[in-house]
């Protein structure tokens, strides 16, 4: 009797602690979650809803804007990433072992414009790439170069938005590689150099397999912060020029607060959500093996 | 003699990535110098070309008008609560949560936690049409508390803290509890003070979060004195107003403290960073 209304009171304890957390974390991403669902199930005018099935998914895949987002997306993603790891590893890999007021002076001048964050960043390439008084089409003219609108023109467009979300980002994944390659024990670098391994090797060899968990790390987090791209292609392409730089983020935000397609847009969510859930598989598996 | 040849090599391919390293973190941060340097130009200057690389007369009436004509002085103000009252609730509610997923026992805690770590990547932007309705229905459109509440229901912080309540040994809470502590006493009073480094690096990184975050204040904060400091500034952008300069100095508004928070807590970004991703 006793020992039951310990166990009883142990759990009352517990249930405590966690339920404001809870509660929260129901209202706010459980039920948004499962009402997006069904969202994207109905077709919405203000306040009445009509059941359609598939219908928003259907209407999608037919929709060229949608699709071209989506392309563009995944372009962007598999651009912005792996540049990200490359450069994020041969800065990180040169530079860990050096002086410690050096690897944070690089370290600082690489993060720097992700504290200062993304929207500032675009306002300032805005302004640097602007035509008609920008100092890059400046630049551009100076050396006779056929384009000077970088941000006009649909075949440039997307490679600009690619170096500025990678200029202005690649600072985090070099934070997490220091990190990670500092803690790596000196002895195993030494072995190596006795046996007269030279830099090159001990970096291919010893230290990139490593530091793999992170490079896993770093791979998933690029991947789902470039899927919701959103902040750089409002402020420097408004999705221009003739949607060659419409993203799906770009895209669900007009739906829904623009065109009001709630509808449509819950159902881009919903793709959106799935996507970014079987991404994070792996990284949830690594996670539930330490625990 | 051959260990050293080889050795003179190993460093000619090290400097030549150290030259390329630090020639591009100047050049990644010149457009902040830009920045800086335009906001200090008048109108006419700041669109000149061939630019002055440095400011010949410099003028700080571009950010007399950012708070004279628009209500910056009310975004930053907007933009400081949020970030604090958010990362306060986060701190208290994540580690209440935490201390009872690592310390207490209770039915289906097991369950709940890997519910609660499931949902870490997933970005509440994706939900944004539901999560917006919620927010409408609570008559938070508009208000601060609209752009609070949702950032605090992110499991992030009770994964972080877990780790360092994990890092406390059992025998300290039972001491306490034949001593005739509470349970919150316990955590409030013996506990916590123990986990002061974790509380530091989540509150750090939980404020540039918030301050940082956008769009879902800019879904929010629809009237131009609900905006936060990042929306406002970003509205300069699409105002008519040709002035650069003025719009360089919204902008410098806005980074300016993140760059202060940088400059004094660099430690914790470098710590609480890698936290999270040992732990992922």
């Amino acid at each position: 009797m006793k020992f039951n209304k310990h166990v009883l009171k142990e759990n009352l304890t517990g249930y405590m602690f966690i339920a404001p957390q809870l509660i929260l974390f129901l209202v706010f991403l459980v039920y948004p979650i499962i009402e997006g669902i069904r969202l994207s199930l109905y077709r919405i005018n203000y306040t009445n809803e009509v059941f359609v099935g598939f219908e928003n998914y259907e209407k999608l895949f037919q929709n060229p804007v949608f699709i071209k987002a989506t392309f563009n997306t995944v372009f962007f993603v598999i651009c912005i990433v792996a540049l990200t790891v490359i450069f994020a590893l041969f800065v990180s890999a040169a530079i860990f072992d050096k002086n410690a007021k050096y690897v944070s002076f690089i370290r600082g001048a690489y993060y720097i414009p992700v504290m200062v964050s993304m929207v500032v960043m675009s306002m300032i390439w805005s302004f640097l790439l602007n035509p008609a008084n920008g100092l890059i089409p400046y630049i551009a003219q100076q050396m006779e170069m056929s384009t000077i609108n970088f941000l006009g023109n649909p075949k440039t467009v997307l490679p600009v938005i690619i170096f500025v979300t990678f200029a202005t980002n690649v600072g985090q994944a070099i934070i997490l590689y220091i990190a990670s390659m500092i803690g790596v024990p000196k002895e195993l670098f030494e072995a190596a150099e006795v046996d007269g391994a030279s830099r090159m090797t001990i970096i291919f060899k010893i230290l990139i397999p490593l530091v793999k968990p992170t490079t896993i790390y770093i791979i998933i987090m690029n991947i789902i912060a470039v899927l919701k791209i959103f902040v750089v292609i409002q402020l420097l392409t408004g999705g221009g020029p003739n949607n060659s730089s419409n993203t799906l983020m770009w895209f669900l935000y007009n739906n829904a607060f623009k065109f009001n397609q709630l509808g449509i847009a819950s159902a881009v969510g919903v793709i959106m959500f799935l996507i970014t859930l079987v991404l994070s598989v792996p990284q949830l598996r690594a996670m539930f093996k330490k625990e | 003699m051959i260990k050293n040849k080889n050795k003179r090599k190993r460093e000619k391919v090290d400097v030549i990535a150290n030259v390329i390293i630090v020639f591009f973190a100047i050049l990644n941060l010149f457009p902040l110098y830009w920045l800086f340097t335009s906001s200090l130009k008048n109108s006419s200057d700041v669109i000149k070309m061939p630019p002055d690389w440095f400011p010949k007369t410099m003028t700080f009436s571009n950010y007399v008008d950012v708070f004279q004509n628009q209500p910056a002085l009310k975004w930053t103000l907007n933009s400081i609560m949020v970030s604090l009252i958010t990362t306060i609730a986060v701190i208290v509610f994540s580690s209440m949560a935490a201390y009872a997923f690592s310390k207490l026992k209770f039915k289906g805690k097991n369950f709940i936690y890997i519910i609660f770590i499931s949902s870490l990547m997933i970005p509440k932007e994706v939900m944004i049409v539901p999560l917006f309705r919620i927010i409408q229905d609570f008559g938070m459109v508009n208000s601060l508390n609209g752009m609070i509440w949702p950032n605090v229901a992110t499991a992030f912080g009770v994964f972080l803290l877990k780790g360092f309540f994990d890092a406390i040994p059992d025998s300290l809470r039972e001491a306490a509890r034949i001593d005739g502590a509470g349970e919150f006493y316990t955590f409030y009073k013996i506990i916590m003070p123990i986990v002061k480094p974790g509380i530091g690096a989540l509150f750090i990184l939980n404020f540039v979060q918030v301050w940082n975050d956008y769009l879902w204040q800019l879904v929010v904060g629809q009237d131009a004195n609900s905006k936060t400091l990042m929306v406002g500034i970003a509205s300069l952008m699409q105002d008519l107003n040709p002035n650069f300069a003025y719009k360089m100095a919204g902008a410098t508004v806005a980074a300016v403290p993140m760059l202060l928070i940088f400059i004094f807590f660099q430690k914790y970004f470098t710590k609480g960073l890698a936290i999270g991703a040992e732990k992922g």
